[in-house]
């Protein structure tokens, strides 16, 4: 399980971990029954408190994505909380409109702005596009 | 609820003119690994050495395990491991020669830990201190504060003059054989992001006196900026509980110490807002912010090497 924490950043550490762990279980990295790393050694790998480890999996357990086996570990449960989705989702309409709202300032106009959206979308997109074409 | 490790109690101490602490109080409890943050000159070292009786307070109390320092400094001793900012060793010693020297200090002792540490820290036990590596240099320290298995840790400042891969090197080595032994930690730094890892609570001290003292995890809840406009800061601004306001144009930046009250007041009072989340150096420099650094030759600074 690969994690990483930026120091100093304005996302707090347990955030930071909280939504990688969340991140690889919609990516399928982590598939229900994998077990994650013990506290310690999760802690010392990140070279982070025991506590916030353990914060950051109890947080994950209530949510609902993990179960936290007392003395045994922690394992992606066997059907991840993906409704909780909904606030992401949110989160992303939210940076989308900033964004919009930054390239209007730039004088990009709308139909620049739309071109912009479906190169990026080509862009992002070529696996599924050959598969279709296939 | 077990007694504290650490409580001091508005803490005077001056130096001539200097008033190093003023009014310093905080509580360290059992098992929680403490960091003590401000820039130099704040009164880190000399909180430390009040700490281990090497100096005696001008007013306020200590009590360190329960124990005034001042009065009972050598039992305080035998029980804490200290790791002394920029440690002056015996440099013609050889590793395994300062641990032996070191060894009848303290009757608890445990000869085959400060083997085990010496394997694990890859310490050289024939090659001579001064010899050693800055990295090594600072694990042969924490060798010598914990092989006596003490129930306190006071490290002062040890990631100073640390790579950054010695650093979390060094943060491992905490973990594991201070948190993971339920040790309490008493940590003194000049670097929050440095510390925020490792900490359960953070204390922030500015001019000898308490600033901020939060669980970790609080802090960056509690302190964010608010940006509103002029004429609405001139309205609501007493009720924020700013810790540094700036105007820029039609608008005021105010950082504030309880962003949860702060943010609520505004709602209530329907003023228009944004909120801007804070890095640690950031968060850091809120609370010491406009203050003009102390300069000159300072009595804390002038008295680290006779730490020892």
């Amino acid at each position: 399980m690969f994690v990483r924490i930026e120091k100093g950043s304005a996302v707090s550490i347990t955030r930071q971990m909280a939504d990688q762990i969340r991140a690889l279980c919609l990516a399928g990295s982590l598939k229900p029954g994998d077990q994650l790393p013990s506290v310690r050694q999760l802690a010392r790998e990140l070279a982070v408190n025991q506590n916030t480890v353990l914060r950051v999996y109890k947080r994950l357990e209530a949510e609902g994505w993990l179960d936290v086996r007392h003395g045994d570990g922690a394992y992606v449960t066997p059907r991840p909380p993906i409704w909780q989705l909904d606030g992401q989702r949110r989160q992303f309409a939210e940076e989308l409109q900033q964004l919009v709202r930054r390239g209007l300032m730039l004088g990009i106009g709308a139909d620049e702005l739309r071109e912009l959206l479906d190169q990026t979308l080509e862009a992002s997109l070529p696996a599924t596009s050959q598969e279709q074409s296939q | 609820m077990t007694q504290p490790m650490i409580v001091l109690n508005s803490v005077n101490k001056r130096f001539g003119d200097h008033e190093v602490l003023n009014g310093l109080s905080l509580e360290v409890q059992t098992g929680q690994t403490f960091a003590f943050l401000g820039r130099n000159g704040a009164g880190k070292t000399t909180t430390i050495r009040m700490l281990l009786g090497l100096l005696k307070p001008d007013g306020g109390s200590i009590r360190v395990l329960g124990l005034d320092p001042a009065k009972h400094e050598i039992e305080v001793r035998k029980r804490v491991g200290y790791l002394a900012e920029d440690q002056q060793m015996f440099g013609w010693m050889k590793v395994e020669e300062i641990v032996r020297f070191m060894a009848p200090f303290y009757p608890s002792w445990d000869h085959e830990l400060a083997n085990r540490y010496a394997r694990q820290f890859e310490l050289p036990l024939p090659t001579k201190i001064k010899h050693l590596s800055k990295g090594q240099a600072v694990r042969l320290g924490l060798l010598l504060a914990l092989a006596h298995r003490p129930e306190l840790v006071v490290l002062d400042d040890p990631a100073l003059g640390l790579d950054p891969i010695m650093r979390k090197e060094f943060n491992r080595d905490l973990i594991t054989h201070l948190q993971g032994e339920g040790r309490t930690v008493f940590y003194s730094s000049h670097l929050l992001y440095e510390v925020e890892p490792v900490a359960d609570t953070i204390a922030i001290i500015d001019r000898g006196m308490l600033v901020k003292q939060a669980p970790t995890e609080a802090l960056r809840d509690q302190v964010k900026r608010i940006v509103l406009p002029r004429a609405a800061y001139h309205e609501f601004g007493s009720a924020l509980n700013a810790l540094d306001v700036r105007t820029l144009g039609d608008e005021v930046v105010v950082a504030v110490n309880n962003a949860p009250a702060a943010l609520r007041a505004l709602a209530t009072s329907g003023c228009p807002h944004r909120v801007v989340e804070l890095n640690l150096d950031e968060i850091f420099e809120a609370y010491v912010a406009g203050q003009p650094s102390h300069g000159g030759a300072e009595p804390e600074a002038a008295g680290v090497g006779t730490a020892e």
